[in-house]
């Protein structure tokens, strides 16, 4: 054993003496280093919205998407780590398209979400991995209607009207309770959501950012597609507005 | 294309050599079938029950060999189980069809098996599919299914209508039946029946003495005249 | 030159051969016996006939299940064993009869009874009777009925009084009467003409003296009590008597609720009556009306011939 440390957080397949796997923990703590990502669950459709920071002027504009699309109807939106977002993202491409050829039907949002907090929780077991550093909020419209769940990076997986998760999620919390999401339109949520991330936004501690929003709903017959430009354009314009009476 | 070709039937093996069909009408769906399995010449059972349940809301017909849509019911009866409980909802006669589809066609040189699925569930109402020989699906408003099924076609043809409620549903399932039943040699017995809606399950029942009855016959030969007109029969020369 | 006088009178009957699969004469027609020949030699195997020669039967009574058997086992037209065993175990309130491939039955229900033992164990509760049908179909279907077991399964659980058949190929019906094997269909027809519903066994020991099955007297004391095993018995005496393939004596099985009577050899119609063993005629069985004598000694006389005497210095 090394000299610092006590070792119980050296592998996820270690519990400490009080019950707690620091692997899992560390994760989340990885999270909690990201850009915010929100997700809005409205009357007809939800919205989802990231707070990418910009950690080079030389990136391409728009490069580098942390919002994916898992099925026609299925959108995701990650905070954490990059990389392993994409690899959640395949998995649940995987995942849909075994449900369509079983079923013969669209995955509902919660049989998706359900499915990848399986495969979140199976690395928390084994010495051999590490769990994954991101929390993923889903998002898309079924036959059950718009919704929306959160799978963390233990594998819990709960559905929310109004979820955000990264650095700004207590923010962003508590401007998505002074909403009244349930009579919310898609296209008020899109003008709340990027209200909230330029809010969540420190523009002191923080480089740049890119506001990356995509919604689906009844606005998009039912596809999960980004948000428009010139409607993104008029939610910026607003949020940064929105951002002179602040406070 | 759905008729159960006898010569995939192997040796010995219990035949549904059938009459089954399911009709779709606005607010549920009718499924009806005669009663009878044969092992060769012989009647194994008169009063078999080929309504098979396999959801709260969905059931199939089943024609072909007993043994292989048995199975094949059994595995989506499990499977079916396995959807609602992991997705805790009950599952689309869709999907149910699906599941069919997929052990009929995959496995289609190892089975004889031609399935009508008929149900109810909350996405589209009711809803009916068939599934023949060979493995295809296909939604249709009515279908049947079974050897017996060939000699109604027209009858069917010419009677179903749209826009149908639950009575002449039932009359149109009882009818059809009875008339498959009485031309093919392998259906008889009993029909049964059952009204699938969104309230529920109800079975039906026709006794065979109490089959709808259509034209019978007559004597072809005239009656004996009697009187002067009686040609007495000449009986042909032999040599 | 002669040859071409003769050949066109050959001619005439040869055409009669090779034209009977186009033209078939009245009376029986050989010409498959002629292929089938021509196809053994060529190395094809004519099918084997196999028969189940058994009488199995199952009826649901007032209080639940009786089973009846007969107990001839065949190996193709000989007797392999005159008085077996057909009804199996499978729990203490769950039987099986089987016929078919006697083997095959014979595993296939000590399979079935050995899993649902287990079964049993771990779910903590008595087996059901569908539980032990669900089993027997799956093995049986997953040898696409190269598994020769027709069954009839039948027993008492918690759900009630439950009756099955289970054929080779894995299909099941659920009847209150049933019969299997070669004698099936003389059983049935017992059943057809005898069964109704709510019939009762009766509570009093059975006696396993029951008239003789050879008599046509129909007429018995009116022993409601042992309607449903009379049935039954009747029903394998049918195929015994009716069937090559079955044979012997009657086993039955009497399943209720609280208690299973297994009763092995209820009835045997087929005693043989003891040998003598000795096959001794009595003196005076044959009346003599003559006797004459014959000396069956050959006498004969050697009259050594006389000669020279051969040289044999």
């Amino acid at each position: 054993m090394t000299s610092i440390g006590t070792g119980y957080d050296l592998s996820a397949s270690t519990y400490s003496p009080d019950g707690r796997i620091f692997q899992v923990e560390y994760a989340t703590k990885a999270v909690e280093n990201s850009g915010t990502a929100i997700g809005l669950r409205v009357k007809d459709g939800i919205v989802l919205g990231v707070e990418k920071l910009i950690h080079s002027k030389l990136l391409v504009p728009g490069a580098n998407r942390r919002i994916q699309t898992v099925d026609r109807h299925i959108g995701m939106a990650t905070a954490g780590l990059l990389a392993d977002g994409r690899n959640v993202a395949n998995r649940a491409r995987d995942e849909s398209s075994q449900i369509r050829g079983l079923w013969r039907e669209p995955p509902t949002v919660k049989e998706l979400a359900d499915r990848l907090a399986l495969y979140a929780q199976a690395y928390t077991l084994y010495s051999s991995v590490r769990p994954f550093g991101i929390s993923t909020i889903f998002g898309g419209v079924d036959k059950t209607g718009p919704s929306l769940f959160v799978v963390e990076p233990s594998g819990v997986c709960l559905g929310y009207h109004g979820a955000a998760v990264g650095k700004g999620r207590q923010l962003a919390k508590t401007e998505l309770e002074k909403l009244k999401l349930s009579e919310l339109s898609m296209r008020e949520a899109v003008i709340e959501a990027a209200r909230i991330i330029y809010i969540v936004h420190d523009d002191n501690k923080e480089k740049e950012f890119e506001l990356e929003m995509s919604w689906a709903g009844d606005e998009t017959g039912g596809l999960h597609v980004p948000v428009p430009a010139d409607l993104l354009a008029e939610a910026e314009q607003k949020a940064r507005e929105a951002l002179e009476t602040f406070e | 294309m759905d008729r159960i070709d006898m010569d995939r039937l192997k040796s010995g093996e219990v035949n549904l050599g059938t009459s089954i069909m399911a009709v779709q009408f606005d607010h549920g769906v009718v499924i009806g079938a005669d009663s009878r399995t044969t092992t060769g010449s012989y009647i194994a059972n008169r009063v078999t029950d080929k309504l098979t349940h396999v959801h709260d809301r969905i059931y199939c017909c089943r024609s072909g060999s007993a043994a292989d849509t048995q199975a094949i019911a059994d595995i989506v009866h499990y499977s079916l189980q396995l959807y609602t409980q992991e997705f805790g909802a009950a599952p689309p006669v869709s999907s149910a069809a699906a599941i069919f589809q997929k052990l009929c066609y995959e496995n289609k040189d190892a089975l004889s098996a031609g399935i009508i699925v008929a149900g109810w569930d909350k996405e589209v109402g009711p809803s009916v599919y068939n599934i023949p020989v060979g493995g295809g699906s296909f939604r249709q408003p009515w279908a049947i299914g079974g050897s017996g099924s060939t000699y109604v076609y027209g009858y069917c043809d010419a009677t179903y209508q749209e826009g149908w409620g639950r009575g002449e549903a039932v009359q149109f399932v009882k009818n059809t039946l009875a008339l498959a039943m009485g031309r093919d040699g392998s259906s008889g017995g009993v029909i049964r029946m059952c009204v699938i809606t969104e309230d529920g399950v109800e079975r039906l029942f026709v006794p065979g003495d109490q089959l709808p009855k259509f034209w019978e016959g007559h004597e072809v030969l005239p009656a004996a005249v009697t009187g002067a007109n009686v040609i007495d029969p000449v009986p042909m020369a032999v040599e | 030159m002669e040859c071409g006088v003769r050949c066109p009178r050959r001619r005439r009957v040869r055409p009669f051969c090779t034209q009977t699969a186009m033209y078939r004469g009245p009376g029986f027609d050989f010409s498959n016996s002629l292929r089938n020949d021509f196809l053994q030699h060529k190395g094809v195997a004519l099918p084997k006939a196999t028969s189940t020669g058994t009488t199995i039967v199952g009826c649901i009574f007032k209080d639940g299940i009786i089973l009846g058997a007969d107990t001839r086992a065949t190996e193709g037209e000989i007797v392999a064993d005159k008085n077996c065993e057909k009804i199996h175990y499978i729990a203490e309130s769950i039987r099986c009869c089987g016929a078919g491939t006697a083997a095959d039955t014979e595993f296939v229900t000590a399979a079935i009874s050995s899993n649902i033992e287990l079964h049993a164990l771990s779910t903590g509760r008595k087996p059901r009777v569908v539980a032990a049908m669900t089993m027997l179909k799956q093995y049986l279907f997953q040898y696409q009925g190269h598994v020769g077991a027709a069954l009839v399964l039948g027993g008492v659980d918690s759900t009630g009084a439950h009756l099955f058949t289970v054929h080779p190929h894995g299909s099941t019906d659920k009847l209150p009467y049933v019969t299997m094997g070669s004698g099936s269909l003389a059983a049935m027809a017992v059943f057809e003409n005898g069964w109704k519903p709510n019939m009762e066994v009766g509570r009093q020991p059975l006696s396993p003296a029951l008239p003789s099955w050879y008599s046509n007297d129909n007429v018995r004391p009116a022993v409601q009590r042992e309607e449903a095993l009379k049935l039954v018995c009747d029903a394998v005496a049918a195929g015994i008597f009716n069937d090559l393939g079955s044979g012997s004596n009657i086993d039955a099985c009497v399943i209720t609720a609280t208690h299973t009577e297994m009763l092995r050899n209820f009835v045997k119609p087929n005693e043989r009556v003891a040998k003598e063993l000795k096959y001794g005629f009595r003196h005076g069985t044959t009346a003599i009306k003559s006797e004459h004598i014959r000396s069956l000694v050959v006498s004969e006389e050697i009259t050594p011939i006389r000669g020279e005497a051969m040289d044999v210095s």
